[in-house]
């Protein structure tokens, strides 16, 4: 688990949204969203493809008007104080923002000049940050020769030439193989650990979210789902996870007995799942009772609660793919 | 807790800079791939050929006021180029849109207007290429100055005016429909409206709806005032009207595009 | 049975060129070539339809140019020289039609180099279709549509009072030569699109179709240009074409000019198709 929870921890609320709400015509992609995130924290926002992260990052970073709703990054509105936003920020979005006719030195030094960096201290920044992303061979090559993971890294890179005190990163590992997820997850640890800066990031990872986030919202069909940290998310979950398959035969009277147990739970075909109410203790307590009702059980399993019991308690749906 | 960052709000110098460095860097693009410039350098050049090859005998018409055809089309033929400029300057903006670049421009702290500004001037000083080309071409072709060197300064007047009129015009329509494809809108209305002017013939030329829409048409003011040079002496009377079209045209077109810009972000 | 790719090659048909099967199999055969030529022109009409948007420029450019320039050269006709016309818009009724069709014609060729490029080609390879009706098909559909265009062409300058000495049977041939030049662009259109397999390649003929429109006697007199322009302009194949074309407008109908303004581009039509034709042979042969 990550996060600052150490005594730096400052009670200001340098990201508030109240209300968030964003519609395209007559979809409505983000409702009803509230945050407040503090400094120092890093914020995971969770949930699947389509659910509104990049809308409600895209709203946060004044890159998109609200149609209803506010939002303050650390007391500046980014709708009246859209400006004074972007100064504080660093953005590094889904599609990494770049363009490929340029060297990577020069969108560097493009991005230096754009945050009001003077032309020696962008030189010496760029250059560190290019090396700490692995970049500093290719910068000198166009983006168009960059692979994908290469590009986000650039992007990351561009992201923190003003030292930002508050990143948004949208779907930062999307695309990434293992070794570059976790060279990006130990440099997100960094910057929090070391500098302070607050990181607001958006995933569909149940890993990434458990691993980097102090707090988490889960986010699903444009509103906000739940909210805490990972540990106390997954022990309002409580209990963990029965699966028990069965022939179709018995699938009825396997389900009657097992939610005599605990709530039921998602689970795919010809296998049915409950909350196990008590804890694993009891397993034998439920292998008994579908003895004695004539169950013939074919395969039985036992999880601890994840995120993704998380978010099918909260919608009903398995976060990562199918039903386990 | 940035460091290192100027007070953007009120730094003109700051603005200056990111202006240029956005200006900049549409001209280090064209160096990076030069059949970006290609169309717009060539098809004035074919504009400025074939029109004065085709309609060579025009000016033998009682009227004219030149007798050489290279000084009547010459200046029609890069103002054209001047549009076609102009409009790919806002392509650029398309591109950036298209491939998600622009939303690092959006997150340029302070205000947004000097990368509207910096994307006009790179414009502007694009369309001094068609202009050169057609001008050597022209001189090529027996093209006189009557009015002097001065005549080549409202020459650039111009086609810088005109190219950041229809950029303006372009990123309006970019901003709009966020597409590459949206460009060719402007394109065409370039084209015509340039094509419903004295471009080809003088105005006494005309008759009817032809000869109303071509009076109230800005660019036959600003044809005027380019094409003076080219035809006589340099007069005020020609050259202030033309300065006025040019400054609504880029005015109007401005408010335009930043009415878009605001509408497509915060 | 159409040719569709959607049917698989089950019942696969051999070529024509089976001899044990030569005079009933070439019966057959070329009824099968007519049939699928038919519905393959049905697609790229359909399709030519679906982009109205590429149909509505076509056919109002040109009418603004004829429009404009009829207004601007009022002057101009009276110049000793040139032919003698109640208005320039007699003038450029050629002009006019010509480049109404040009905006179609490099389109079976785009078409053509988009089902190269995503791989449509390759099904209709693999399917009964013999290798003609695939180009012709194509140019079908240009076909239609340009004497479409030709015929609202011809019927609004006769709204607006353009008189054509050579009567009907004269707008018959000035669609008829419009079309063959369709056809032979799109001839070329399809040569480079199977040469390149690029559609940005293919697009690229347009400008210079539309400017050797203008480098021709299409707007202007021929004789009364002059210099190197002149004799870019008299070597024009497209001057070959509008010349006798607009003389059947002006003066009246004659055969010679009929002759000249049908055969010019029938020539070039059956160059570039063959070319078309070679070129595919070639290509799908050798892979």
């Amino acid at each position: 688990m990550g996060g600052n929870t150490g005594s730096r921890f400052n009670d200001d609320v340098v990201i508030e949204a109240s209300g968030l709400k964003r519609t395209f015509g007559e979809v409505v992609a983000v409702e009803g969203i509230d945050l407040a995130v503090t400094r120092g924290e890093v914020f995971g926002f969770l949930g699947p493809n389509g659910a509104g992260k990049s809308t409600t990052v895209r709203m946060l970073t004044t890159l998109l008007r609200p149609t209803g709703g506010t939002a303050r990054i650390d007391g500046h509105d980014v709708q009246k104080s859209a400006a004074a936003v972007r100064r504080i920020i660093g953005v590094a979005l889904q599609d990494a923002s770049i363009d490929p006719l340029m060297t990577g030195n020069e969108l560097m030094r493009l991005q230096a000049v754009l945050h009001g960096i003077s032309r020696s201290e962008s030189r010496n920044r760029g250059a560190e940050l290019l090396a700490r992303v692995g970049l500093a061979g290719a910068a000198g090559r166009r983006v168009a020769t960059y692979s994908g993971g290469m590009r986000r890294r650039l992007d990351l890179a561009l992201s923190l030439v003003h030292e930002p005190s508050i990143l948004f990163l949208d779907e930062p590992s999307a695309g990434l193989d293992p070794t570059s997820r976790l060279a990006l997850w130990e440099e997100v640890r960094r910057l929090n650990s070391e500098l302070g800066t607050t990181v607001f990031l958006t995933t569909q990872y149940l890993e990434e979210a458990d691993e980097l986030a102090g707090r988490i919202a889960i986010i699903d069909h444009g509103r906000l789902v739940r909210e805490g940290s990972p540990a106390d998310l997954k022990s309002t979950v409580g209990s963990p996870t029965l699966r028990v398959d069965v022939d179709p035969v018995f699938l009825e009277s396997a389900r009657q007995v097992l939610i005599g147990f605990g709530p039921e739970r998602p689970a795919r075909e010809g296998r049915c799942a409950i909350g196990l109410d008590g804890g694993a203790g009891r397993v034998a307590e439920v292998v008994r009772a579908l003895d004695d009702a004539g169950v013939t059980v074919s395969h039985l399993e036992l999880d601890l609660p994840s995120l993704d019991d998380v978010f099918a308690d909260a919608t009903g749906r398995r976060l990562e793919g199918a039903e386990k | 807790m940035s460091v290192a960052t100027v007070d953007h709000s009120t730094n003109l110098g700051y603005a200056g800079r990111v202006a240029s460095a956005i200006c900049g860097r549409g001209m280090r693009r064209i160096m990076a791939r030069p059949t970006l410039i290609m169309p717009v350098l060539l098809m004035p050049l074919i504009f400025v050929l074939s029109f004065t090859g085709a309609f060579g005998s025009l000016t033998r018409v009682e009227g004219y006021g030149t007798d050489n055809v290279f000084n009547w089309m010459a200046v029609y033929a890069a103002m054209q180029g001047a549009v076609f400029a102009g409009v790919g300057g806002a392509s650029t903006t398309a591109e950036d849109i298209e491939n998600g670049f622009f939303d690092r421009l959006l997150l340029t702290p302070g205000s947004r207007a000097p990368i509207l500004v910096g994307t006009m001037a790179y414009s502007a000083l694009r369309s001094t290429i068609p202009t050169t080309g057609v001008l050597l071409v022209s001189a090529l072709g027996g093209l006189r100055l009557p009015g002097g060197l001065l005549t080549l300064v409202t020459v650039y007047v111009a086609t810088a005016g005109m190219a950041a009129a229809f950029c303006l015009l372009g990123l309006a329509v970019v901003y709009r429909f966020r597409t590459m494809r949206s460009m060719i809108l402007i394109q065409v209305c370039g084209f015509s409206l340039m094509f419903l002017s004295t471009g080809q013939v003088p105005i006494h030329f005309m008759n009817g709806w032809l000869h109303t829409v071509a009076r109230v048409n800005p660019v036959t003011n600003v044809l005027r005032f380019a094409r003076q040079g080219f035809l006589g002496d340099l007069t005020w009377s020609m050259t202030w009207p033309g300065l006025v079209a040019l400054g609504a045209m880029v005015a109007v077109a401005g408010a335009l595009a930043v009415h878009q810009l605001r509408r497509l972000a915060a | 049975m159409t040719c569709s790719p959607t049917q698989p090659a089950a019942a696969s048909r051999g070529p024509k060129s089976e001899p044990s099967a030569v005079s009933a199999g070439a019966r057959t055969g070329l009824r099968l070539a007519g049939v699928q030529t038919l519905a393959l022109t049905r697609r790229s009409v359909v399709s030519e339809w679906r982009q109205l948007g590429n149909v509505i420029p076509g056919i109002v450019f040109p009418l603004l140019l004829a429009a404009v320039y009829t207004h601007q050269f009022t002057r101009v006709i009276l110049l000793p020289g040139f032919p003698v016309v109640d208005s320039f818009l007699d003038f450029v009724l050629p002009a006019s039609l010509v480049q109404s069709v040009s905006f179609g014609a490099t389109e079976s060729g785009t078409e053509l180099a988009r089902d190269i490029e995503n791989g449509f080609f390759d099904r209709l390879r693999a399917s009964p279709c013999t290798r003609l009706p695939l180009l012709l098909g194509r140019l079908g559909g240009a076909v239609v549509v340009a004497t479409a265009k030709g015929v609202l062409i011809i019927a609004i300058f006769l709204l607006f009072g353009t008189e054509i000495a050579g009567g009907p049977a004269a707008a018959v041939v000035l669609v008829a030569a419009a079309v063959l030049l369709v056809i032979a662009i799109g001839g070329l259109g399809q040569v480079l699109a199977i040469l390149t397999g690029s559609q940005e390649a293919v697009n690229a003929t347009f400008p210079l179709v539309f400017t050797s429109i203008f480098m021709s006697s299409a707007f202007f007199p021929t004789n009364l240009m002059s210099g190197w322009f002149r004799e870019v302009a008299e070597a024009n194949p497209v001057t070959w074409i509008i010349d006798p074309v607009r003389r059947l407008i002006l003066e009246g109908w004659s055969w010679s000019d009929v002759g000249q303004a049908l055969v010019v581009p029938l020539v070039i039509s059956v160059v570039t198709v063959t070319m078309a034709v070679v070129a595919l042979n070639r290509k799908l042969s050798s892979s």
